[in-house]
């Protein structure tokens, strides 16, 4: 059982590389959507510190990120603030009910479940809010999945190996101790 | 001192030093306003007068200032020339295969560098001259209001207060791990897509083991040292604002606002 302290110090951490991570690929045109570099430590906070900690991550993280480099450009910040907060809420919560005894069954329904809310939350607040009437289906399905393609499969091969690496250093509680 | 690690706090009498907590957080927010919407020559110029006053002022040694913009300069250097060769530019100054070098990627590149310089050396300023408790406590006073709708302030503020000082850090140690990586012959600046996506696992895995780690440390020695979330905090001084600080804040202002209607 981690301590609140100690959830929230991984918090920070995973905030700030929400700002470390993705400026190493933003010199590549439209990196940040290809690879989706900002998601993987949103969806590890709520992986590992529970769905409010998520939360946190997904509201700071971005804000951080925009405010010390300047990406993402303001105009899109909000609706990324909605996207990735969904993100790291619905991936702990899911994280949190899901217990099938199997790490990483675990892992991966709670990391689907929570990219495919958050996917979902994200192209309804663009349609209903950020681009009421010229957001359609088609462009939902080639911006979140289409064009996201490497970064979904580098979130679902990294995300689940990262959580093993830190549980076998010891630095996060082992979730089924032997 | 060349040496101190980024982000660490080191005590001085110097006016900035002295400065309330809450308007050198506020200030800060304004100056990185005001870095965003510079994207000209005078407006740079304005930004370097701006952070040379601020670091006289501030009295810290210049090898501490810009050790840690020393130490990632590859980092620099590589963001800037994949702005210059892989911008789609219509007017190219020379193309080969995935490469096109264009005036337009090279400003683009020069650009986000030197707002990443400026807010590296902006933000170091802040926590050279802001003990870790002082931006908490700040931090806390700003956020206060949410309180009273149930939003647990303490956490918040304590989270981000640890994710700014972590991230020049974080910066370093992205640099050490890819030098470390391009070395056993990862390829982070390939032109193909699926190679680039390949170089991420040996730089993603370690950062991430690195970044734990530190986090854990912290987090063991604060709780050696009896801080506990959600415990009512005293404070050895209670700051109140001055003349001084008003003036610092407007001088801030001033320099977004010249930005923003000047340049």
């Amino acid at each position: 059982m981690m301590t609140t302290v100690k959830k929230a110090i991984i918090t920070a951490v995973c905030a700030a590389l929400c700002v470390v991570l993705p400026t190493a690929f933003h010199a590549v045109p439209n990196a940040g959507s290809i690879f989706l570099p900002m998601h993987i430590p949103v969806l590890l906070a709520g992986l590992i510190c529970g769905w409010s900690y998520g939360l946190i991550c997904g509201l700071i993280g971005p804000l951080l990120s925009t405010l010390f480099t300047g990406m993402p450009p303001m105009a899109y910040l909000p609706s990324m603030l909605i996207e990735l907060a969904v993100y790291g809420a619905a991936t702990g919560l899911l994280m949190s009910l899901v217990h099938t005894r199997e790490i990483y069954t675990d892992l991966y329904i709670s990391l689907i479940g929570g990219m495919l809310i958050g996917r979902i939350v994200a192209g309804l607040s663009r349609a209903l809010i950020f681009a009421g009437g010229s957001y359609s289906m088609a462009a939902w399905a080639t911006s979140y999945f289409a064009t996201a393609l490497p970064g979904i499969v580098i979130q679902l091969v990294l995300l689940p190996s990262i959580v093993f690496a830190l549980e076998r250093a010891r630095l996060i509680p082992m979730r089924y101790p032997q | 001192m060349s040496r101190l690690p980024a982000g660490m706090y080191l005590p001085g009498a110097s006016c900035l030093h002295r400065l309330d907590p809450l308007v050198k957080l506020v200030g800060f927010v304004i100056f990185i306003a005001a870095v965003i919407v510079t994207d000209s020559v005078w407006g740079y110029a304005l930004l370097a007068v701006f952070i040379g006053g601020l670091i006289v002022l501030s009295g810290i040694p210049l090898n501490t200032i810009f050790g840690p913009v020393r130490r990632t300069y590859l980092f620099f250097l590589t963001i800037f020339f994949m702005n210059g060769f892989f911008f789609s530019a219509a007017d190219p100054l020379w193309s080969r295969w995935f490469f096109c070098l264009s005036w337009a990627g090279m400003i683009q590149g020069a650009n986000v560098v030197l707002r990443l310089i400026i807010l590296i050396i902006a933000g170091g300023i802040l926590t050279a001259t802001t003990s870790p408790m002082e931006i908490t406590a700040a931090l806390r006073r700003l956020l206060k209001p949410l309180g009273y709708v149930g939003i647990p302030v303490d956490i918040l503020s304590l989270i981000i207060s640890v994710a700014i000082q972590f991230i020049p850090v974080l910066f370093e140690e992205v640099e050490t791990i890819r030098k470390a990586q391009t070395a056993r012959g990862a390829r982070f600046d390939s032109a193909r897509l699926r190679e680039r996506a390949e170089s991420m696992f040996p730089l993603v895995i370690p950062v991430f083991l690195a970044a734990f780690r530190r986090a854990d440390e912290l987090a063991l020695a604060m709780e050696a040292r009896g801080y506990r979330c959600g415990k009512k905090r005293s404070e050895v001084a209670k700051n109140s604002l001055h003349l001084w600080d008003i003036g610092a804040l407007f001088i801030v202002l001033g320099v977004l606002m010249v930005q923003i209607f000047v340049f």
